[in-house]
């Protein structure tokens, strides 16, 4: 995707509002290289979850730059954003699945969307539902799945459409131990094969097994450290 | 497996179970009952002004209006002689096809509706009128006529029947005026009823559309799911509204062939009438299908 250089999102002092209130984020710099891994952190209503959302191209920003694989999205138009945001997985933290949908439909909806081949979708859903063990459950409505379920089609609805950029809102919250490491090895696995991932955790566990850059958030801005410098934010409720 | 998967696979966007689905046919039901309706009016109002148009292109009366003579004898005698001198005129003019002085017996026909059966032309001081035939395409200047004619038989009035028919034809047109306000009201009530239940589901299902947007549907994919929904709603409604019409319109047509006079039973419904009524489901799918889609796509763009 990105031609003109390595990064697949640049922020310029960026800031976000909601309405006429307070600004959440201010002054956002941030320049994410293609094939980087970052987990986010900071405490609750730090702004994970909207600096997530101007990632994943659902909101503009209230003042600066934002460019998503060289497009600065202020000058793209709706078809271009819709076909940029083809190239970015996203996992919510409510999973945000269509309730009357199966598993499988759930699951097939970027590769549908994009227009793919009936007979390829059916290939690889199958393929990616058996992977996260879910294969017993395809053709199940997601309203009847439990909640780690849902996760992991929430997980493979992301991943499908092997994308460039992969963002994750506590993508292990509802999932047990040996279900999160196969999850985490999974996104480490798409990093490998170039994907950017960031991950939105609270988790401890998680960001000492995987020794990734942290992109920490805290009075409305944002800080990145390293995993050598992790150790200073030990104790921060992160 | 797979195979049941495929062959079940649901639309994103749950659109056949909403509520306001029964709500949008019955709606598109009435407006395609009440458009059916006005359109067979407005397409027998266009065929009788045809007709009218045809038969005065076609056509003269020239009337000889009686002299003063008391005596009827003479007088029916002077009459004669002027229709002579006119039938004998207007066989010169060039397009006439033909001349008909009207016997004794038609003229009494004629006047029987209004003076009974016993009635005797030459009893009355009643003109004398000769039918005159002319070619459609005939290039005549009617002004100049009258006077030549008048020049050569005195007492000969000619009528194109222009006067008494456009005052028809205004009136026809006024009706069609109104019944094609009709049309485009009904058309226009179909429209935004189907804007604002657009508007309403796309409210409704705004958290599906989101999880579209994300995972790249551009505005078009979801705006096709709802034009697909509201074509087949516009259609079935379509079907169901001219069901009721059909009967109506040949209620309403024997209604009008009951009125005597010659007039109402001008108008009729030709094959290509009938093609374009039966064709109003089509009409209504279409409206409904490009009215969801721009809908959609005008409410999405308010999204980023």
């Amino acid at each position: 995707m990105s031609d003109q250089n390595n990064n697949i999102i640049e922020m310029n002092n960026v800031g976000i509002r909601y309405d006429q209130g307070p600004e959440i984020l201010s002054d956002i710099k941030l320049s994410l290289a293609q094939g980087s891994f970052h987990f986010l952190t900071g405490q609750s209503g730090a702004g994970k979850t909207s600096l997530l959302s101007l990632m994943y191209l659902a909101q503009k920003p209230s003042r600066g730059q934002i460019s998503v694989f060289n497009h600065n999205i202020n000058f793209t138009n709706r078809d271009q954003l819709a076909s940029l945001r083809r190239h970015i997985g996203v996992v919510f933290q409510d999973f945000r699945l269509i309730e009357h949908l199966s598993a499988f439909d759930n699951v097939a909806l970027p590769l549908r969307v994009s227009g793919m081949d009936e007979r390829e979708i059916r290939k690889r859903v199958t393929e990616l539902l058996t992977w996260v063990e879910l294969d017993a459950h395809m053709s199940d409505k997601t309203s009847t799945l439990s909640g780690g379920e849902k996760q992991r089609v929430a997980i493979a609805r992301a991943v499908i459409n092997r994308p460039d950029l992969l963002l994750a809102d506590e993508p292990t919250g509802n999932v047990d131990n040996i279900i999160a490491g196969k999850l985490m090895k999974l996104f480490v696995e798409l990093n490998k094969l170039g994907t950017t991932v960031v991950i939105a955790t609270h988790s401890d566990k998680i960001i000492n097994d995987f020794p990734y850059p942290r992109l920490h958030l805290q009075n409305r801005g944002l800080h990145i450290y390293y995993p050598a410098d992790t150790s200073v934010l030990r104790g921060i409720n992160v | 497996m797979s195979e049941n998967i495929y062959i079940s696979r649901k639309q994103e966007l749950p659109l056949k179970g909403e509520n306001t689905s029964v709500f949008l046919q019955v709606i598109i039901s009435i407006a395609v009952f009440i458009f059916a309706i006005t359109l067979s009016g407005v397409l027998s109002i266009d065929s009788m002004i045809n007709n009218w148009n045809r038969s005065i292109l076609g056509s003269l009366t020239v009337q000889i209006i009686p002299t003063d003579e008391t005596d009827k004898d003479k007088a029916k005698a002077a009459a004669l002689a002027y229709q002579e001198k006119a039938v004998e005129f207007l066989q010169s003019v060039n397009g006439v096809l033909k001349v008909t002085p009207l016997s004794d017996e038609q003229l009494n026909e004629l006047l029987s509706p209004w003076l009974g059966d016993e009635v005797n032309i030459n009893d009355l001081p009643a003109p004398r009128i000769i039918d005159v035939k002319i070619s459609p395409d005939a290039d005549i200047d009617f002004t100049q006529l009258a006077q030549d004619l008048a020049v050569a038989s005195p007492q000969a009035s000619l009528d194109n029947h222009k006067l008494w028919l456009n005052k028809l034809i205004a009136f026809a047109d006024g009706l069609n005026l109104i019944a094609s306000t009709i049309l485009l009201l009904v058309a226009a009530i179909t429209s935004g009823a189907i804007f604002y239940t657009t508007q309403m589901s796309l409210g409704l299902h705004h958290n599906i559309i989101e999880i579209l947007h994300i995972v790249g549907a551009k505005d078009a994919y979801v705006a096709q799911q709802y034009a697909k929904r509201m074509a087949f709603l516009g259609f079935m409604g379509g079907v169901i509204g001219l069901l009721f019409a059909i009967p109506s319109i040949f209620f309403i047509g024997n209604l009008a062939v009951d009125i005597e006079g010659g007039i109402i039973s001008e108008a009729g419904l030709s094959i290509f009438d009938w093609c374009i009524i039966f064709a109003l489901p089509l009409f209504s799918m279409l409206i409904a299908m490009l009215t969801a889609y721009y809908t959609v796509k005008k409410t999405l763009k308010k999204m980023l």
